[in-house]
């Protein structure tokens, strides 16, 4: 009985690792009241659970866009290793100087990843857009992303209690009913040190910690958002590519998103 | 008729609905540049802007093409000021301004 127990409480660790992956492109605060140099943590991990750290391997691509400008920096970016609560994994760390007004949308495409779980290779194109000075300017891009959730919703400015809105799409195309999980970054990230601090909340069952949510025939999903913090939004295999070196490819499109508390 | 109102009443809560934003940083060359902007994304090109030191103006141009303005850094204190009319007023201190 105590060995099925086991077997069982492992297979739930276990789907549950497989499901909740979310490459993050972390930085502090989305929405700056002034231009700064930003510091930020590219690190592939679960941010409610945060159970497992996987070892990032490597990046295609790291640029960002400000006012129609894109600017690589690829060069900016330094391995690390990075601690989670139950493991070390490589990840990256980077500064970026926010300095120009407005919005600076950031893209992050890893080399995908081997699943070992699943046998299969995770790819997840990452955006997170920061403003500085309150004026928008190209949070709503649309960049034709193999895979790419859109914003309808500044994803910089929520309050607390608020809601994204934001349209899946492939290459500029929209896909209808893709499925979306969610995540809370249940933890603060001390982005100092390279580690992941403690459980901020505690789920109540299993389907709070990876909520599945679908969008719509026209792509578009909402999601209501209950707590301040930052919350990361992932439409699974919704980009073309589904092999890579002859096993299946998940290409995902991953944005992340900040709700402000009010006081 | 009725559209012409309709049209009008919309463009004047337009421009009353946006605040005005403005941004400045130090190029470490010793020249500053200042960003404009609204609250709803338009353009700031052709809004006045100042610079005041001492109660004088020492600088006075209109925002570029790219709703930006370059200028020599004075020395001292001063105030860079966006002004896109009443009510649409921006003043950063030099204090604020930095690389």
């Amino acid at each position: 009985m105590k060995k099925i127990l086991i077997s069982s409480i492992a297979a739930t660790v276990l789907s549950t690792s497989a499901f909740a992956h979310f490459q993050m492109l972390y930085t502090d605060n989305m929405a700056l009241p002034k231009g700064k140099t930003v510091e930020l943590t590219q690190v592939f991990t679960h941010p409610f659970a945060d159970e497992h750290t996987m070892d990032m391997a490597g990046v295609e691509e790291f640029y960002v866009i400000n006012k129609g400008k894109k600017k690589d920096l690829m060069k900016s970016l330094n391995s690390i290793t990075f601690q989670g609560n139950h493991n070390k994994a490589k990840a990256y760390e980077s500064k970026y100087k926010a300095r120009r007004m407005g919005d600076h949308i950031l893209v992050l495409k890893p080399k995908p990843y081997y699943e070992k779980n699943e046998d299969a290779y995770i790819q997840q194109i990452t955006k997170t857009i920061i403003n500085v000075a309150g004026t928008p300017t190209d949070w709503d891009s649309e960049l034709g992303l193999k895979a790419e959730i859109v914003p309808l919703t500044k994803p910089y400015a929520i309050w607390e209690g608020g809601s994204f809105t934001g349209i899946v799409k492939s290459k500029g195309k929209v896909v209808p009913y893709a499925e979306i999980e969610v995540e809370y970054l249940n933890r603060d990230v001390d982005t100092k040190n390279n580690k992941m601090g403690k459980d901020i909340v505690t789920a109540p069952q299993d389907s709070f910690v990876t909520m599945t949510i679908k969008a719509n025939k026209d792509g578009e999903f909402t999601f209501a958002i209950p707590k301040a913090g930052q919350w990361g939004f992932c439409a699974l295999g919704v980009g073309p590519d589904k092999e890579y070196k002859g096993k299946e490819l998940s290409q995902d499109a991953v944005i992340w998103v900040e709700a402000k508390p009010m006081k | 008729m009725k559209k012409i109102v309709l049209a009008l009443s919309f463009m004047i809560s337009s421009m009353f609905a946006h605040s005005a934003i403005m941004s400045c940083f130090d190029n470490a060359d010793g020249t500053i540049t200042c960003e404009g902007g609204f609250s709803d994304g338009s353009s700031a090109t052709g809004v006045k802007f100042k610079v005041e030191k001492d109660g004088k103006i020492v600088f006075n141009t209109k925002m570029n093409e790219y709703s930006e303005v370059n200028f020599k850094k004075p020395s001292g204190d001063y105030t860079a000021i966006f002004d896109a009319g009443e009510g649409h007023q921006v003043k950063i201190k030099s204090s604020d301004i930095t690389e």
